[in-house]
């Protein structure tokens, strides 16, 4: 397994070559993601979007939605071929109008008496697993690439397994296992998860995600270490000092905690990068692999400019923001094909239900990367 | 037509394979050649919405699709073909019709700010039965009690007189709902406020510092405003929506970010439920013919305070300042 982390790794250096442009001789290119999207267009698709949204009291969101994705899927190339999304804006806003009223019961639910909202909670963790599950199949269902949809077979158990068990005994090692948690949870999602009939394999190891952790968290936790040294002393001068001191202390730590939260904003890409980059080189799809080489120093740039941007455009820049994200972690990955891509083939399958997705909307969960 | 044929991949949603072909339209018809020969008629197809750069599909009713190569060239054979953009595609391909958008929302975004938000917040108080609020403020005293206000250390006589005669003034408006006055000692000096559960508290230091029942009156006066006027209610619909707004808008990029705008928004929302308790009280001191002068003398002796302590007073964060208060208030009619 580590052998293929490494030999994936190397062209983190050099970019434009790729370790398949050597080997066997009849092995095809690699091809390289491509992204079309720009921030000029998808702000107009953003802004008329967000005002239908507004007008019509949310019910166009789910309309928007389809059009946010399609733009997005459509703009994104690889082999000189585009994605293709599928997902009905009626579905969405089913699931939309049904995760709405769940959320108002269960707030309502807690006002009544806290006995019935315990157990409103308890159903809705209940609940959560299965909703995932299926906003993972509606998701991969509604995706395709030259035809063929992408699908999720995944046992119900394996979800209440990875998004119930796994997050609870997380929670009682205080977090010592989560590395270890999302690694499973990844590996769920990718071993389950298929294009046509040929299946997804995830091969970073448990190892990998403690390192990775270990990595982003240790440059993370260095970083607090200099701020404390350097403010540290200043602080234990003006204490013990008179009166007036106390107001220069209190300035300071301020200070401290702007220090700590600037600095935790630049490890966020850091830790990013490392992510994607592990979980996209250890995927396979059949025989074909993937690459993944962001850099940390370019993805924290664009996550500093676009807050800069979107701070001093009132959120207008938003869209632009978006798109430049999007657009290098798109193109930082590549497709390393073993035999041709023309020789995949669909699979009969149940579409999945839009409430699960829909919920997780609402619920703000991550689910892509 | 004229149209000469154009490159496209053709997939037939079976398998990946890509076939080269050409798409030509004849009365009609659409005719696919080259590795894959079919026909259909174009009403039967489906166009996928125009964006700048992205390749165009066109989709048979069996999930087979073709993937255009070229752009232009199938934009002049749509057109030719009477194939129209939906009109939000237009919009959004419009760079003129954009801008009004945006100005559009804006102006929207303002509005609602402005006027609909707090009309709306006042209308769903309204439908919301007052209990409701009870409901929320419910172990708010509770709390403050615990932690920051302590027993009352005056008389009870003293306690009774101040709100009998309170009691006994006329409401600017009939039907004030249910309150309770309560004293403190606190340890966060003079002040009073109103709990959405109906209880007004008022603290030691308050009824100390100024040393006047008329200007009390004044005091309970306004804070009898906020809870008539379910200004607490009102404040927490409002701030809930201007909260969900900005994480729709910023919450991506930071929560911090985000918690900004909320913030400051607030506090405007806060500023005009005190000068509308001002008024209250304004109409109240009218009502019971008491002078408006010992209104003003309120804000005279909070500012008095504060200045010699160089920190404003906690009765007046987030609050319009006490000169513009004291104009308002002797100046109104």
């Amino acid at each position: 397994m580590n052998e293929h982390l490494d030999s994936n790794r190397q062209p983190d250096a050099a970019p434009p070559t790729f370790p398949t442009a050597t080997p066997a001789p009849d092995a095809p290119a690699a091809e390289r993601f491509v992204f079309t999207g720009r921030g000029s267009e998808y702000f107009r698709i953003w802004i008329v979007n967000l005002l239908l949204s507004v007008v019509t009291l949310g019910i166009y969101s789910a309309w928007a939605k389809v059009r946010r994705l399609r733009y997005f899927y459509d703009n994104t190339t690889v082999a000189g071929t585009s994605f293709d999304y599928h997902g009905k804006p009626l579905a969405i806003l089913k699931g939309r109008a049904i995760a709405l009223v769940l959320l108002v019961l269960y707030h309502g639910a807690f006002r009544i008496s806290p006995v019935i909202g315990l157990a409103g909670m308890l159903i809705v963790g209940l609940v959560t697993p299965w909703l995932i599950w299926r906003s993972l199949q509606f998701k991969l269902y509604n995706s395709s690439y030259r035809g063929i949809r992408f699908g999720m077979r995944g046992s119900l158990g394996g979800a209440y397994i990875n998004y119930l068990l796994l997050p609870i005994t997380v929670f009682f090692t205080s977090g010592l296992l989560w590395p270890m948690a999302h690694q499973r949870i990844k590996r769920f999602q990718h071993n389950e998860s298929r294009f046509g009939a040929t299946h997804f394999s995830f091969h970073a190891s448990i190892g990998g995600f403690y390192k990775t952790y270990l990595l982003g968290v240790g440059i993370w936790l260095a970083g607090l270490v200099v701020i404390m040294l350097a403010f540290g002393g200043s602080l234990l001068a003006l204490v013990g000092g008179d009166r007036t001191a106390i107001g220069a202390a209190s300035g300071l730590l301020v200070l401290v905690f702007f220090a700590v939260y600037i600095w935790s904003f630049l490890a966020l890409p850091l830790f990013f990068t490392l992510l994607q980059n592990l979980i996209w080189n250890n995927t396979r799809l059949g025989p074909h692999r993937f690459t993944s080489n962001m850099h940390w120093g370019r993805m924290f740039f664009i996550m500093l400019t676009n807050v800069i941007g979107i701070a001093c455009t009132l959120g207008l820049y938003t869209p632009f923001a978006k798109i430049r994200a999007m657009r290098y972690r798109i193109e930082s990955m590549s497709l390393l094909p073993a035999s041709d891509l023309d020789e995949f083939v669909a699979s009969a399958e149940p579409p999945g239900s839009a409430t699960g997705e829909g919920v997780t909307d609402l619920f703000d969960f991550d689910l892509s990367l | 037509m004229s149209q000469p044929p154009i490159a496209a991949w053709y997939f037939d949603g079976r398998s990946s394979r890509r076939h080269a072909v050409t798409l030509d339209v004849h009365d009609g018809v659409a005719v696919v050649s080259g590795e894959v020969e079919r026909s259909c008629p174009i009403d039967q197809l489906r166009v996928s919405e125009r964006f700048n750069r992205a390749a165009r599909k066109v989709t048979f009713a069996d999930g087979a699709y073709l993937e255009v190569r070229d752009g232009e060239q199938f934009s002049a054979l749509l057109q030719a073909t009477g194939h129209r953009d939906t009109t939000v595609v237009r919009i959004q391909q419009n760079w003129r019709a954009t801008l009004a958008a945006t100005i559009g929302l804006i102006m929207l975004v303002a509005l609602s700010y402005l006027y609909l938000l707090p009309l709306a917040a006042g209308v769903v108080a309204q439908a919301l039965p007052v209990s409701v609020d009870r409901q929320v403020g419910r172990g708010t005293l509770q709390f403050l009690d615990q932690h920051l206000l302590a027993p009352s250390a005056l008389p009870p006589s003293r306690q009774q007189a101040i709100v009998s005669r309170f009691t006994a003034l006329t409401t600017p408006v009939p039907d004030a709902p249910a309150y309770e006055v309560v004293f403190r000692k606190s340890r966060i000096g003079p002040n009073a406020f109103a709990l959405p559960s109906g209880t007004i508290v008022v603290t030691d230091e308050l009824v100390n510092l100024l040393d006047d029942d008329d200007a009390l009156m004044g005091v309970m006066a306004h804070e009898l405003g906020h809870v008539h006027q379910r200004h607490l209610m009102r404040r927490l619909l409002q701030s809930s929506a201007v909260g969900a707004v900005a994480t729709v808008l910023f919450g991506d990029v930071s929560a911090v970010l985000a918690s900004v705008p909320a913030l400051l928004v607030d506090m405007k929302y806060s500023r005009d439920f005190e000068r509308e308790a001002d008024d209250y009280a304004i109409a109240m001191f009218s009502a019971n013919g008491l002078p408006r002068q010992k209104l003003a003398s309120v804000f005279e002796k909070l500012d008095s305070m504060s200045a010699g302590r160089q920190q404003p007073a906690p009765y007046l964060s987030s609050h319009p300042s006490n000169e513009e208060r004291i104009a308002h208030i002797l100046g109104s009619r």
